[in-house]
């Protein structure tokens, strides 16, 4: 859009009407800029809500785009048993949605679980190959979760479980409370998404456990690879990935806050929360950059949060769908849940909407790949972009040039 | 082909004769029958024109402005508040050079509200840039549009036509209509060779450094000065065709006249028929009509009043803590040319007062003999007021 600045040098040479000949691309008005119009991904409060931080709006995004495979990776990303949580866990990011204030809230469960019974095959992107091997000693939910975004970011990772059955404190419920046949497929999908080896009925000496192991570069115990009554072993090391830095010893065992000492079902993101947590700590250990444990999508840690208050309600309608299901758990095909996710406001991930680019008065703002793009050459720093934006995307902030 | 019609109806017939292509306007007494009649026209499809409803005068303005801007001949009127609510849209259009042409019936501003004539509406936006003409009746407004069309599209300039409100928005009078192919002679289609066009884009009204701020104004200004010569031209080409005169100046018997009475809009006829009375009491006078305000017709003026000594200005208007606005004018163009020439300015026929023959012979009177029923303020002397 450059164009050149053309100089009148007669009176006669002025056209009647005052116009310009070209654009005005080199009056660069950036320059009047106090406010910067900041366009970043915050949190929304069913992310902040959700133990395992799962950014919920921003892989409903891609289902809302048709994109089923890329949208169940963004899922992976955070949340490797979602077959699982869309059976158990209790939601609290239903609780926390946005679009209760308008109609009622967005299905996520039903959404998590009936994305799991879709597709076996998500659209994942490894990052990095490191030589590192891993030993993870027991097969439960958190040693699952962490295996597999070791996995990810290219660890050869080996789960090893003394007991017959994979699946840790999951194996140990009753059949029907869960179904072994999903126990299954949940396990081999992740096992095979992850390129990582599970191996049931090892044999352990849990005292000669680094002699047992000799080829790992580290071993990690899972909590809750042993179902109860299964003594945990004694004298390994504690580690715990909430609160402490990488861990410093070749074997460790994860360490549980009090509340989740205990396993129930209904808190497994919990667990799964840990595992990747545990996950991005051994990375560290091995110097591996962990902002992105794996696969492909935002550290809810390191991002800003948007409040519902920052929401803007009055720019959405009530629609016909009725959000959570009553009633019989029918399983949703992937008509139902595409309709599912239209309904998503996605509070703060920028879903292109261009309602910024609409109404800009100064054409700055234009789409990019996933989001917008400010042109801080002719932005003024009105604020209208942060203004329209329905979503609390776009914040004005002193940014010093 | 004559038809008895008032001065609205006239505005609107004359639109649709310069065959309009968009029409903007916020309906206001005394101006409502004009925009009714026009989109009542567009509703029988008898005149091929958009009509863009809008929630103001403001807004009409600028949707005109818009629409000429892409090529279309468009038209717009109001009246009084709706008037100088549009003032900001005034300065806009003079300075896009939009060649919009509109209608203002001359109706008094309140407080206290009145809908009766008064020239303050359009002589308080003599200074966004607009050509005025004031009419003298309802042929004149009919005329006046279609020349005003001539003279806009010509210079790339607006032109207000101003009519008094119910002397001539509700009166009925003769007026000759020409016909759709002679009006289409005279008037050719509105073609700008630079304008508004998607495939073309430009930024129009954007900023404006001081290197070039001031040579832009002037040339604006010296050609809003020579509309008085385009006018002429203007005028006289109509008179070829349909051979009545509107001159920006009209002159009743002022060739040796000592005493001149000088006063715009639908008074003319009142002034003409009070010189003639003033002759034959034995007062050599004379009757001037500025039916052009803006720009002043300084030429057309000058060469008005070769004799005159003693001028009287009767403004519809006042210019509150000066004067009548017309007497100001009058006093700057005397005061430029060294003419010794006294001067007596009368507020008259404000809100609903009518301007007589009796009300023009008694401030004639007064002014030359200083004994009369207008009470002084300033330099002005205003009729009907309590004692």
């Amino acid at each position: 859009m450059e164009s050149e600045k053309r100089i009148f040098k007669r009176l006669a040479d002025l056209p009647i009407m005052p116009s310009t000949i070209g654009t005005m691309a080199w009056n660069r008005t950036g320059d009047w800029r106090y406010l910067t119009p900041v366009v970043a991904d915050k949190a929304a409060p069913c992310a902040q809500a959700c133990p395992a931080g799962i950014p919920v709006p921003v892989y409903l995004n891609a289902l809302r785009n048709g994109r089923l495979q890329s949208g169940l990776g963004l899922l992976l990303s955070h949340n490797p048993l979602p077959g699982l949580t869309g059976r158990f866990c209790h939601h609290p990011c239903q609780a926390k949605c946005v679009r209760r204030k308008i109609d009622n809230a967005i299905s996520i469960r039903r959404i998590e679980r009936s994305l799991a019974d879709l597709s076996n095959n998500a659209a994942i992107q490894k990052i990095g190959k490191t030589d590192k091997r891993v030993a993870v000693i027991g097969s439960g939910p958190l040693g699952l979760s962490c295996a597999f975004y070791l996995g990810c970011r290219g660890c050869r990772v080996a789960v090893l479980d003394p007991q017959d059955r994979a699946g840790g404190v999951l194996a140990g419920l009753s059949p029907e409370k869960i179904d072994p046949q999903l126990l299954e497929d949940e396990i081999g999908r992740l096992l095979h998404l992850a390129e990582i080896t599970l191996e049931t009925g090892v044999a352990l000496d849990f005292r000669r456990l680094g002699e047992g192991v000799p080829e790992a570069d580290f071993i990690i115990l899972d909590p809750t690879g042993f179902s109860e009554g299964n003594a945990f072993p004694a004298g390994i090391a504690e580690f715990d990935p909430f609160t402490e830095g990488p861990p410093d010893s070749r074997i460790v065992s994860a360490k549980l806050p009090e509340n989740l000492e205990q396993f129930k079902p209904s808190l497994i993101a919990h667990y799964i929360g840990a595992g990747r947590q545990t996950a991005i700590k051994v990375l560290d250990m091995f110097a591996e950059p962990s902002g992105q444990p794996g696969i492909s999508g935002p550290n809810p840690q390191r991002r800003q949060v948007v409040n519902a208050e920052d929401i803007r309600l009055e720019r959405f309608q009530s629609s016909d769908h009725s959000g959570p299901a009553k009633g019989k758990e029918e399983k949703w095909e992937w008509e139902r849940v595409f309709e599912e996710t239209k309904r998503c406001l996605s509070c703060g991930a920028c879903n292109q909407c261009l309602q910024c680019a609409t109404f800009c008065p100064d054409a700055s703002i234009r789409p990019d790949e996933t989001a917008v793009t400010v042109d801080l050459e002719h932005c003024k720093g009105c604020g209208i972009c942060a203004y329209e934006c329905p979503r609390g995307v776009i914040t004005m902030e002193a940014v010093s040039s | 082909m004559k038809k008895v019609m008032t001065g609205n109806e006239a505005a609107a017939v004359a639109a649709k004769l310069a065959r309009i292509q968009v029409v903007s306007a916020y309906p206001i007494t005394p101006q409502t029958v004009i925009v009714e009649s026009l989109s009542e026209m567009i509703g029988r499809n008898e005149l091929k024109a958009r009509y863009m409803p809008v929630e103001s005068e403001h807004s009409a303005m600028a949707s005109v402005i818009g629409a000429s801007m892409t090529g279309a001949r468009v038209f717009t009127a109001s009246s009084s508040h709706g008037l100088v609510y549009m003032h900001e849209m005034l300065h806009y259009a003079a300075g896009a050079r939009v060649p919009v042409v509109m209608v203002n019936c001359n109706r008094a501003l309140g407080p206290p509200w009145n809908l009766y004539c008064d020239h303050t509406d359009s002589l308080a936006q003599r200074d966004t840039g607009w050509s005025q003409y004031y009419c003298a009746d309802v042929q004149d407004v009919l005329d006046a549009i279609l020349i005003a069309y001539y003279v806009a599209e010509q210079a790339f300039l607006p032109v207000m036509i101003s009519m008094d409100a119910f002397y001539l928005t509700h009166t009925s009078e003769i007026a000759d209509v020409p016909d759709q192919e002679a009006v289409d002679i005279f008037l050719p289609p509105f073609k700008p060779s630079d304008k508004l066009d998607v495939n073309d884009p430009k930024t129009f009204g954007n900023v404006c450094g001081a290197n070039l701020f001031a040579s832009i104004k002037y040339g604006r200004h010296r050609d809003t000065l020579s509309l008085e010569e385009v006018w002429d031209r203007a005028s006289t080409r109509f008179c070829d065709h349909f051979n009545r005169p509107h001159p920006a100046v009209e002159a009743y018997k002022t060739e040796d006249a000592y005493v001149c009475v000088v006063a715009t809009g639908s008074a003319g006829g009142a002034i003409r028929l009070a010189v003639d009375r003033l002759r034959q009491e034995g007062v050599r006078a004379g009757g001037l009509r500025l039916a052009m305000v803006r720009p002043f017709p300084r030429r057309a003026f000058e060469k008005a009043i070769p004799t005159a000594r003693h001028m009287i200005v009767i403004d519809r208007d006042v210019s509150f803590g000066a004067e009548g606005i017309l007497a100001q004018e009058l006093k700057a163009f005397l005061f430029d040319h060294h003419r010794d020439v006294k001067l007596t300015g009368f507020v008259a026929g404000v809100g609903g007062n009518d301007i007589s023959t009796d009300t023009v012979v008694g401030l004639v009177q007064q002014a030359i003999l200083g004994v009369g029923t207008a009470v002084e303020a300033g330099t002005t002397l205003w009729t009907d007021v309590l004692p």
